[in-house]
Parts: structure tokens; sequence; C-alpha cells
């Protein structure tokens, strides 16, 4: 059963990460999950400074507000016409400062950092469980996670053309009347609620790996954007399988496992795409010169 | 051969497909569907992975000669886990040697070590961080025990800022430890009444040592002579082990290993230990020793010399076997290297 539930979260997880992940490859930001990683480090710190206490529902409060406070930032700051990839290292490395500096000052003499008291261990997943009364209603992760799957879904699902259309040519949807800069911060909230409440279950690499590997690789495979996000949940929950049984042959970090599957997925689609194969690519110009040799001069 | 049956199934279920398959065989719109074709895919492959998976764990998990299995965090808690069950326990620890609890991580064993345990020990107050509230959770359904459980709080060490958040490296205080002894073999008794006077006979034995150790710590360190009773580590695990035998302790970062030191600790520690002329300095097995080196440095540059006294074990004991790689091991050989050092 635990092995069930490992897998079912980290294809959760994979997934979530899958579809909002496609958005932030286009956009050119998708080192954004390990901004807001680093950067909810000075919310797990006022919210224990607040609450006096490190239970995980205080950390993930303050980590989420943080979170959207980080995307809110890069967006603004990307707006007003600095480079995606500056914004991002700007504002995640001034809020982690700030984290810190309040570290250093007010929690000298007691252990907060940010992997013990926020990312959670996704070999843990099946032993802490949601309890309705006596009814035992499986892990809290599948459920969080899950929620914010379904939010990602419901709201990409219902302004699927809108989303399209800011990502690929903002100017053209401004020209004909969506609200751009409201599906930008739309984007970067469903980023960040789907970020933190994955890191709260499963921890950093999971999350980061799982945002940009598998869109990556589904952008290899194909150009339209509906099936590169199919293409990149299915690649995301192959991974998260086959990375589970890779970590158990190895005895080996599971998070880790599922990263590194994606990762020598995304390797074969960049050797054997059709489109944009490295191999193919070279066969194709060997082609093409071996014909114009064989070709007598006309 | 299945999977590929199993997977032509899968495949004919799809409706446009099938829709396909009945108006034109040959439609160029079947290429699209190669969307929900690779789900089904997946969704196979974790499947069958899945089914495999548990085949292999109900094979091997039949009924043998009934022994506890207890899963500990650290390795001092499974040490004393084995000394009290004796030849009625399987002990196995999460950490292994030289491993720092704060920066531990999880491998795939750990589920079935978890599983497939009939007690669960950890050390508690935070020291394995988040799964903490994993086993609070757990002992709903398993006997879990946080051996600091039962210490009375106003014995911990609190923070100046947050009095609800303790120290949690009790281990170091030997009286502390004997207590968590205590847990121990109650949570044995508990849980296998038939073996309860061997678990008695064994605490008994074990404590009788620990208290040994505990007079025989007084007396070493009251040996060195009294303005030299200054312990400087890389990181605040020994705090109960200055306030029980009366050594002052000075750490260079928090108690977290993760936080670094500041310049101004550096310095600062730097002039307290020319002014008070302290001999030596100790690194630790699992804390990297670069700020100690740069303390040294300080100090040689301000005319003191400072040895690094030798290697303390701190949140981690020595390797399996080694005289070092046991509690009573552990802390003699720290209470060695401290005396011979700093006298």
């Amino acid at each position: 059963m635990s092995d069930l539930w490992i897998i079912v979260t980290g294809a959760l997880v994979a997934s979530a990460c899958g579809i909002v992940g496609c958005f932030l490859v286009l956009r050119k930001m998708a080192m954004i999950g390990d901004a807001i990683s680093h950067s909810v480090l000075p919310g797990i710190v006022i919210a224990f400074l607040v609450s006096g206490s490190r239970d995980s529902l205080f950390m993930l409060l303050g980590a989420a507000g943080i979170g959207l406070v980080t995307v809110l930032l890069i967006q603004l700051i990307h707006q007003s016409g600095l480079q995606s990839d500056a914004s991002i290292g700007v504002v995640f490395t001034a809020l982690f400062a700030i984290g810190i500096i309040l570290v250093s000052v007010y929690t000298r003499d007691i252990d907060l950092d940010l992997d013990c008291v926020l990312y959670g261990e996704i070999a843990y997943i099946p032993w802490n469980t949601l309890q309705l009364g006596s009814l035992d209603m499986g892990p809290k992760a599948v459920w969080g996670i899950g929620l914010a799957l379904l939010l990602s879904v419901a709201l990409i699902g219902i302004f699927y053309k809108q989303f399209k259309l800011t990502s690929f040519d903002p100017t053209f949807a401004a020209a004909v009347g969506i609200p751009v800069a409201l599906f930008h911060y739309l984007l970067m909230s469903l980023v960040s609620v789907t970020t933190v409440a994955s890191f709260e279950s499963v921890g950093a690499i999971l999350v980061v790996g799982m945002l940009v590997v598998p869109p990556a690789t589904a952008y290899l495979l194909t150009d339209r954007l509906g099936r590169m996000m199919i293409y990149s949940v299915v690649i995301g929950c192959i991974s998260s399988a086959a990375g589970y049984y890779a970590a158990q042959f190895l005895d080996a970090s599971i998070a880790g496992s599922m990263v590194s599957t994606a990762g020598f997925l995304f390797v074969i689609a960049l050797l054997f795409s059709p489109r944009h194969g490295v191999l193919l690519r070279k066969w194709k110009q060997r082609r093409i010169l071996a014909d114009a040799a064989a070709e007598p001069f006309v | 051969m299945q999977i590929g049956n199993l997977l032509g199934y899968l495949v004919t279920l799809n409706p446009k497909e099938m829709k396909n398959k009945m108006n034109k065989s040959t439609s160029p719109r079947q290429k699209r569907s190669a969307g929900p074709k690779l789900i089904a895919l997946a969704l196979l492959i974790s499947l069958t992975a899945l089914v495999s998976g548990c085949g292999k764990d109900s094979a091997s998990s039949s009924p043998d000669t009934r022994k506890l299995k207890i899963t500990a965090t650290t390795g001092m808690i499974a040490d004393l886990a084995k000394e009290i069950g004796g030849p009625h326990v399987q002990v196995t620890g999460l950490m292994s040697a030289g491993v720092d609890p704060h920066l531990y991580k999880a491998s795939q064993g750990d589920i079935r070590k978890l599983d497939q345990a009939d007690i669960i020990l950890y050390n508690g107050l935070h020291l394995e961080g988040k799964m903490v509230e994993i086993f609070e959770n757990m002992a709903k359904k398993k006997t879990t025990v946080a051996v600091s459980d039962p210490i009375d709080r106003s014995l911990l060490r609190s923070g100046a800022l947050m009095n609800t958040e303790y120290d949690p490296h009790i281990w170091f205080d030997v009286s502390l430890w004997m207590k968590a002894a205590g847990t121990v073999r109650d949570t044995l008794i508990q849980k296998d009444q038939t073996h309860a006077e061997d678990y008695k006979k064994n605490a008994d034995r074990y404590l009788s040592e620990l208290n040994a150790l505990h007079k025989e710590i007084s007396e070493k360190i009251s040996t060195i002579p009294e303005s030299s009773r200054v312990l400087v580590t890389a990181h605040d695990a020994f705090g109960y082990f200055g306030d029980a035998y009366h050594l002052k302790v000075m750490g260079l970062q928090g108690i977290s290993t993760a936080s670094e030191a500041g310049t101004k600790d550096v310095t600062d520690l730097r002039d307290f230990l020319v002014e008070n002329k302290i001999k030596a300095v100790f690194i630790e097995s699992s804390v990297p020793r670069k700020a100690i080196d740069a303390v040294i440095q300080g100090a040689r540059e301000k005319g003191h010399e400072i040895k690094i006294g030798g290697e303390l074990f701190s949140d981690a004991m020595g390797k399996e076997g080694s005289p070092e790689g046991t509690y009573i091991g552990m802390v003699r050989h720290n209470v060695e290297t401290m005396v011979s050092a700093l006298k």
C-alpha cells in the first residue's frame, strides 16, 4: 500500500507541476520553482516568530504568503522591463538573504531551516494520513496536491485560450481585449500555490525538477501547447513510477530517483525526437550531403 | 506478451479510435490520438510495476521466528534498544554512522524499515525535523515513542527567545539518557510481556553501567584545571554535557548545523580563546571544520597557538563494531579526547 501512495503522490506532483511548467518553459521562467524554494525562508521565520511553534501548518501558511509575494514581485519587475531570468534572480536572492538575516538575528538558538521545518519527504507520505473521525482518508499530501492540481486544471481549462494567447503573443492578446496582466498574475499565483503545497509534502528537488524537466522534454516532442501539456503529464507520471522502482532497486532517495528518471527521458527525447532530435538532425544532414555528393554537377 | 495484449485492449478502449475504426480504418485523424495512447501506456507501466512490487512484498513477510522488530532513528537510540532488548529484539537504525540527523535524507529502504517495525523509537524535540510530525501521526496506529518524551521539561535546555522549543541533544547528559533508557524499557515491556523479566534485568544492568559512566565523566572532567574547562566546538551540541559536567561550552554555529557562523562569532571566539589561553578546540564527526580552522588561524595571528584537540562524536556515533560505535564507547572517547587536550 505504501508503494501505491508514494507513486500516486509522485504522479500528482508531476501532473500539477507538468501543467503549469509548460507555461513557465514557454515564458522562459522555468527556474521560478527553484526561486520559490529559496525565497520562502523569511516566510517561515516570520510564521515562527508570530506563532512561536514549528508546526507545519504555520510554516505552510508563512511559506505560501511569501511564495505569492515572490511571484508577484517577479512579475511586477519583469513587466517593468527587466528580463525574466534577471527578475527571478533579483527577487529570490533578496528574499532569501532577508531570511538569513532574520534567522541570524531572531532564531539563532533553535533549528529553523527550510529542510528541517518546511520540506517534506516523499518516503513518509503513507504515514501522514488525514483522519476524519475514525475514518482513514489516505495521505494528507494526496489531498493537498490533488486539490492544487484540480485548481490548476479547472482554471487553465476554463481560461485555456486566454492563457495560451497571453503566453505566446501578449501584444495580440491585449489587442483583442484580454486582460494580460491579470492572467500573468493568475498563472504566477497558480505556480506559487502548486509549488508551496508540493514542497510541504515532497520536498524541493522533486517539485523543481518536475516543473522543468517533463515540460522541457514535451517541448522537444511537439509544437502544440495542448499536446505539450499532455506529454508533460505522461512523462512526469512515467518518471515517478519508474523512478520509484529505480529507488527500490538502488535503495536510494525516492525523489532523487524520480527526477533522475525524468532527466533520462529528457536525454532520450533530445537524441531521438523526430523534430528536434540531435541524432536525427545529424542523420538528415549526412543524407543531404550524400545526396549532394552523389548528384552530378548541373 | 500479456502486456502487449493488454495494451492493445486499452488502446481499442479509446472512443475516438473506435469511431475511427468503425468509419474508415485509414483515416488521417488517427494520428491525433497519440496523447491518450501514451496515457494508457504510462498507466500500464505503473500498474505492472505496482503488481510486481506487491508480489515481492507478500513473499518476504513470511512469519519467521518472532523477534520484536524495532526501528530507531539515531544510532544512540538503536544502541539503547539493543542493550535492553538483548536477544529478543531485532534493531534497525535509520541513520547510519557519521550521518548528521539534521541533514539526513530518507532512502526507499527506510519505508520497509518503518512499515515492518513493531516499535519505532525516535529522539523527538525536533531532532528529526519534520519527521517528528510523521511519527506523532504514526503513534495512532503503531507503538511509536519519543525517548525524550517522559523527561520533565524543566530539565531541558530551552532557547533564550522561545521557551517552548528545546535543545534535542539530550544524550550528552548521561543522567538524562538514563531516563531515555527507562522509556525504552517500559515500551518493550508493554509490547512484549512474555520477556518482561529479561528486559528489566538488561535495563538494570545497563542503567548501572550508565550510572558508573556518569560518575566517571565527572571525575575525569574535574582533573582539568578549572580555568581551562572550556569546550569549543563547531555547533552547540554539547549544551547538556556542559551543564551536567560543569564545562563552559562555546559553539560557533547555532543549534542547527545548517546555519552559518557569522564573522563576529569568529572574532569574538578568537578573542576569548586568546584572553583565556585555551589550549585546544574540537572538531566534530558530522560537522565540517572550516569555521574552527578560521578561529585557529585568527588566534595564531594574535600570537596564541591553539591546537585541534581531536574529533568529537556529536550527532552520530562511530562505525559499527568499533569501540566508538556504542553509546558508552562514544561518550568515553569524547571525554578522553577533551581531558587529554585541555589538561
